[in-house]
């Protein structure tokens, strides 16, 4: 019975894999063939970027200030406290800013695709888009995919900058430091490799976002409680996909480039 | 339409189908839902499947129109085998067909304008003033041009299925598939449903294949017509039928009974016996 179980939980989880790739691939090469509906890319990038710029900006500015009270504390003891204007930019720019404003999209984004596109899967839209003649995916799932890394790109820059400056906010307000030398530190410990490592996770993590949100939603069965559950399934998947590909990102990034 | 027309139409079994089944199976997790599913709606045939809640008719429905795909049989639809289709392929020939789905199935962030002429604004082939117009006479058809900027969540259920109906209409399909257009409505709403299948089915002549369980709606169709004078649905006389209107019978995914109103009401089958009474 338990190995009936176990068997069955395989080709499940193998099924869903196999699914989703050819779901997500097909999405993505949507975008070369025509129709491609670009007022519904304008519309979602309205939704996905200029809808979570709050989110993104607060978290962005509240993780560069605990990152400079934090870091001040260590390096205090060391003597030290001047670079933290480097540490807080290192820290946003190669990690924090676009591993967090991934986690805080996925939460809004991931959620709200999978619950948008479930409850069309439910009351049957998504069978009467398909009735008349046009491709669910390439109307719905495509512009999403594409507005997503598009739009996280940008966001990512936003909550670096906005990180920078709540660093700098606590390392002259609270810390009592010059604000020039934290900004020069900033800038000076920069160097390409970091932004590039900074810049090219956001556009794995809005594929990812985006796919799983858009995954669960169109294969959501069961009613309003299906649409439920799709939605967890969609924001706990991306989520953890998310620091996946940021340590897969990371080491490949590394090895090109190493420090 | 006048009933001198409607009289002379013969059934038209012999010409090639618009729909054609042959063998078809079909599971959902190892479950039997269809079995071995033959049949064929001809040109201008309206073909009725009966059957409890839960036997497959919906599902056969989906099936007709590639939503679904078989296990096992060939689904032919206006000649073409469709279970072996691609996806990208199926999309030209369901946009030659109208499907009402059982609750409506509207876009919910889309005006009634919007809904009706879903496939028109897709199309882009028409400019807006052209649609528009389109759409009020869909809307005109089904009773309903004051709704044309609602959305779908200020109409009634009765109305909502009225607005599937136009918008399964708007693109003069060669073939219409009904799903439960009745289900869960009132007797007097039912009835105006009914009316307007019929009125499409005596002006238009489109084939259809209608799914549903109350066999008042079943009957109602097979003896009227609709009288284009009076613009309403009347009772075709006594003792006469539409000859055009055939019923099927579902039961536990086995296709039991295919014939007239008469070989249905004069069946010995016990299950259809039972149901119709």
């Amino acid at each position: 019975m338990a190995i009936q179980t176990l068997d069955r939980t395989a080709k499940q989880i193998v099924l869903t894999v196999q699914d989703y790739s050819i779901f997500a691939w097909r999405s993505l090469m949507n975008l070369f063939r025509p129709p491609v509906y670009w007022s519904d890319f304008l519309m979602q990038s309205d939704i996905i970027g200029v809808g979570s710029i709050s989110i993104v900006l607060l978290s962005g500015f509240f993780t560069g200030a605990v990152l400079a009270l934090q870091s001040t504390a260590t390096l205090s003891s060391f003597g030290a406290t001047s670079v933290t204007g480097r540490f807080v930019s290192l820290t946003m720019i190669r990690e924090l800013g676009a591993v967090l404003t991934g986690i805080m999209v996925s939460g809004r984004n991931a959620s709200s695709m999978a619950s948008e596109l479930g409850s069309m899967v439910v009351t049957e839209q998504i069978d009467a888009m398909r009735a008349l003649g046009v491709d669910p995916l390439r109307k719905l799932v495509t512009p999403r995919i594409y507005a997503t890394i598009t739009m996280l790109f940008f966001l990512t820059i936003v909550s670096d900058a906005f990180g920078i400056l709540g660093g700098a906010a606590v390392t002259v307000f609270l810390n009592h430091q010059n604000a020039t030398q934290y900004f020069s530190m900033a800038w000076e410990g920069l160097y390409f490799r970091d932004i590039a490592q900074g810049l090219v996770k956001p556009l794995f993590f809005g594929y990812i976002i985006s796919s799983i949100g858009c995954f669960y939603g169109m294969k959501t069965t069961g009613g309003t409680q299906g649409v439920g559950r799709s939605t967890i399934q969609a924001v706990v998947t991306s989520s953890v996909l998310i620091i996946v590909a940021d340590f897969l990102v990371t080491h490949v990034m590394l090895s090109l480039w190493p420090s | 339409m006048s009933l001198s027309l409607l009289t002379e139409l013969e059934p038209l079994k012999d010409t090639l189908p618009v729909v054609e089944m042959r063998h078809v199976t079909l599971s959902f997790d190892g479950q039997p839902v269809l079995t071995d599913i033959s049949f064929r709606v001809a040109p201008h045939e309206t073909r009725i499947l009966l059957g409890p809640a839960g036997v497959g008719k919906s599902v056969l429905l989906k099936l007709i129109n590639g939503l679904l795909k078989p296990d096992r049989g060939e689904v032919l639809l206006f000649g073409d085998e469709i279970s072996i289709m691609p996806e990208q392929a199926l999309f030209a020939l369901r946009a030659r067909t109208g499907m009402v789905f059982q609750e409506g199935a509207l876009f919910d962030s889309l005006t009634v304008r919007d809904n009706i002429g879903y496939q028109l604004i897709e199309e882009k082939k028409l400019t807006d003033e052209e649609i528009d117009a389109k759409v009020r006479e869909s809307l005109k058809f089904v009773e309903l041009e004051q709704t044309f900027s609602l959305f779908p969540a200020s109409l009634s259920g009765g109305m909502r299925r009225r607005v599937a109906i136009a918008r399964a209409l708007i693109n003069q399909p060669e073939l219409l598939l009904y799903d439960s257009p009745t289900g869960g409505l009132d007797p007097v709403t039912s009835t105006n449903i009914v009316s307007l299948i019929v009125k499409q089915r005596d002006v238009h002549r489109t084939p259809s294949l209608l799914v549903t369980h109350r066999l008042q709606d079943a009957f109602t169709m097979c003896t009227h017509r609709f009288d284009a004078e009076k613009n309403e649905m009347v009772p075709l006389p006594k003792g006469e039928t539409d000859p055009n209107t055939t019923f099927m019978m579902l039961e536990e995914g086995k296709l039991i009974f295919d014939g007239t109103l008469h070989e249905l009401l004069h069946t010995d089958n016990a299950f259809v016996k039972e149901f119709l009474e």
